[in-house]
C-alpha cells in the first residue's frame, strides 16, 4: 500500500471513532438529562401562563412545587371548536384549539390563548391573556423565540410585554381589529390597538402583528361569546377540566 | 514558569487580540453588542468553550490526521458546546434561556476554530488552555467596550439602567438609532482597532 492510501484509511478510521465517541457522549447527556429538561420546560410554560394573567409578579422566584400548586388551583385547560363552543380537555373533536381559563371562585376571570407564530428568525411562542369582557388584553408573555438578542429579542423584555396590558383587540364599535406592533412609538390616535414597537426590530414587529392577528381570528368565535356575555362570569363549565398542557 | 503562561494570556488580550488584531469573530461582535448584558454573557460562554476546546484539541493533537483536522476540530467543538447547552438546560434553565442563540453562535465563531487551528494543534494542553482563556478575555473585552458605547448612545442606558436624564430628552436629545444597527457596531469596532493600533505604535 502506498503511503497516501494508509493516510486516507487512517483518516477514515479516526473520523469514525471520533464521531462514535462524540455521538455517544451527546446521546448519553441528552437521554440522562431529558427528564429534568422536560420538567423545566413544563415549569416555564406554567410560569408564563400564570404571568400572563398576573398571578406571578415579575422578578419573583417560586419553587417548582409552589408554581405547580398555583397552576392547578387557578388554571384549567380546555379546547374550543370553530363555533366557539367550549369542550372539555378529553373530547375528541378534530378541529379544536387549545384555551386556558383563569378561574376565580368558579367564574372565568380571564382566558389565555397560546401564541405560536413565525418571527423573523424562528418561532415565537407565548401566551396572550384576555379579560372576560372578550376585548381587553390582560397580559402577554413570550417563553421561546429565536430573535436577535437586544433587537427582536426585546419582545421578551418586561417593557415590551407590559405594553400590551389594557390594550383592546376591538375598535370603538366593538368590531375585531386585533392588536398591532407600531413602527416606533404609538400615537394618541392609534394607542388603543397598537403597542410601542422596538427600534431596530421593525420586521419582528411585523411578523408578530400578522401572527397575532391570525391567531386572534381563530379565537374570535370564543371572544365573541365573551363579548356578548353568553360565556360570562356566571357561565358554568361542563365536563372535567384538564391540568395537563400537552 | 508563571511568566510564560501569564504572557500567553496577556498576548490574547492585548498584542494579539482576536477582534482587533486577528480580525476574527467580527460577526458575533456585531450581533450581540446592542446590550451590555448580552455581550457579557456571550463573552463569558465563549471564554469557557475556548479554554476547554483548546485543552481537548491539544490533548488529541498527535492523533488527529492532518487531512481531516478541521472536521475533527469542528466535531470536538460542537460536541463540547452541545453538552454544555444540555447541562445548562437541565440545571440552569434561566441562564440557558438568556443564552438562547449564543450557544449556537459559539460553534460557528471563527475565534474558536482559528485558535484551534493556529495554536492548540501545535502546543501543549495547558498552554492551549491559557491561550483559550487569553483570547476569550480579549474577545470579551472588545465586546464589552463596544456594547458599552452602543448601549449608551443607542438606548441611553448602561447594563439596563437609564443614565441619560429625562430632562435632556425633553429639551430635544435623541438616542442614536444608528448605534442599534450593525453599521453602528462596524464604526465602533473600526475606531477601537484604530485606537489599539496607534496606542501600540506609541509604546514601541
Amino acid at each position: 500500500m502506498s503511503e497516501d492510501t494508509t493516510e486516507r484509511i487512517r483518516g477514515v478510521i479516526f473520523a469514525a471513532i471520533l464521531s462514535c465517541v462524540c455521538g455517544l457522549l451527546i446521546v448519553t447527556t441528552v437521554s440522562t438529562l431529558k427528564d429534568r429538561q422536560d420538567k423545566n420546560i413544563l415549569n416555564d410554560k406554567r410560569i408564563n401562563i400564570l404571568k400572563s394573567v398576573g398571578l406571578i409578579k415579575e422578578n419573583i422566584k417560586l419553587s417548582f412545587n409552589e408554581i405547580s400548586r398555583l397552576y392547578t388551583e387557578n388554571i384549567s385547560s380546555y379546547y374550543v371548536d370553530s363555533d366557539g363552543e367550549i369542550l372539555p380537555d378529553n373530547s375528541d373533536v378534530s378541529k379544536k384549539i387549545k384555551i386556558y381559563f383563569y378561574l376565580k371562585d368558579g367564574a372565568i376571570e380571564a382566558y389565555i390563548i397560546p401564541i405560536d407564530t413565525r418571527g423573523l428568525w424562528g418561532k415565537i411562542l407565548g401566551y396572550l391573556a384576555l379579560q372576560s369582557d372578550g376585548s381587553t388584553i390582560r397580559g402577554f408573555t413570550v417563553y421561546s423565540h429565536g430573535e436577535t438578542p437586544g433587537l427582536g429579542g426585546e419582545i421578551e423584555s418586561k417593557w415590551f410585554r407590559n405594553n400590551f396590558v389594557g390594550k383592546k383587540i376591538v375598535d370603538q364599535q366593538y368590531d375585531f381589529v386585533s392588536i398591532s406592533v407600531a413602527k416606533g412609538k404609538t400615537t394618541e390616535k392609534n394607542a388603543e390597538n397598537y403597542v410601542d414597537g422596538i427600534s431596530g426590530a421593525t420586521l419582528t414587529g411585523q411578523f408578530l402583528t400578522t401572527g397575532l392577528k391570525q391567531i386572534l381570528m381563530n379565537y374570535e368565535p370564543v371572544s365573541l361569546r365573551f363579548r356578548s356575555g353568553s360565556i360570562g362570569k356566571k357561565f358554568k363549565l361542563g365536563g372535567s377540566p384538564g391540568n395537563n398542557e400537552k | 514558569m508563571k511568566n510564560k503562561y501569564y504572557s500567553i494570556i496577556t498576548e490574547g488580550i492585548f498584542s494579539n487580540n482576536p477582534v482587533a488584531k486577528q480580525v476574527l469573530g467580527i460577526c458575533s461582535a456585531l450581533a450581540v453588542t446592542v446590550k451590555f448584558k448580552t455581550a457579557f454573557v456571550m463573552g463569558f460562554s465563549l471564554t469557557f468553550v475556548m479554554m476547554f476546546s483548546g485543552l481537548t484539541i491539544s490533548l488529541l493533537r498527535n492523533l488527529i490526521p492532518r487531512n481531516i483536522r478541521i472536521i475533527a476540530e469542528l466535531i470536538i467543538i460542537a460536541t463540547l458546546v452541545i453538552i454544555i447547552d444540555q447541562v445548562l438546560k437541565a440545571y440552569l434553565y434561566d441562564i440557558s434561556k438568556q443564552l438562547s442563540v449564543f450557544i449556537g453562535l459559539i460553534i460557528t465563531n471563527c475565534i474558536v476554530m482559528g485558535r484551534a487551528e493556529s495554536y492548540a494543534l501545535m502546543n501543549k494542553p495547558f498552554e492551549s488552555f491559557c491561550d483559550g482563556l487569553g483570547n476569550g478575555i480579549g474577545y470579551s473585552f472588545i465586546l464589552l467596550v463596544v456594547a458599552f458605547i452602543r448601549e449608551l448612545l443607542g438606548s441611553g442606558s448602561i447594563a439596563g439602567f437609564k443614565v441619560i436624564p429625562d430632562y435632556l430628552y425633553k429639551i430635544g436629545y435623541q438616542d442614536m438609532g444608528l448605534m442599534l444597527l450593525a453599521p453602528g457596531a462596524f464604526i465602533v469596532i473600526g475606531l477601537i482597532v484604530w485606537l489599539m493600533n496607534s496606542f501600540e505604535k506609541g509604546t514601541k
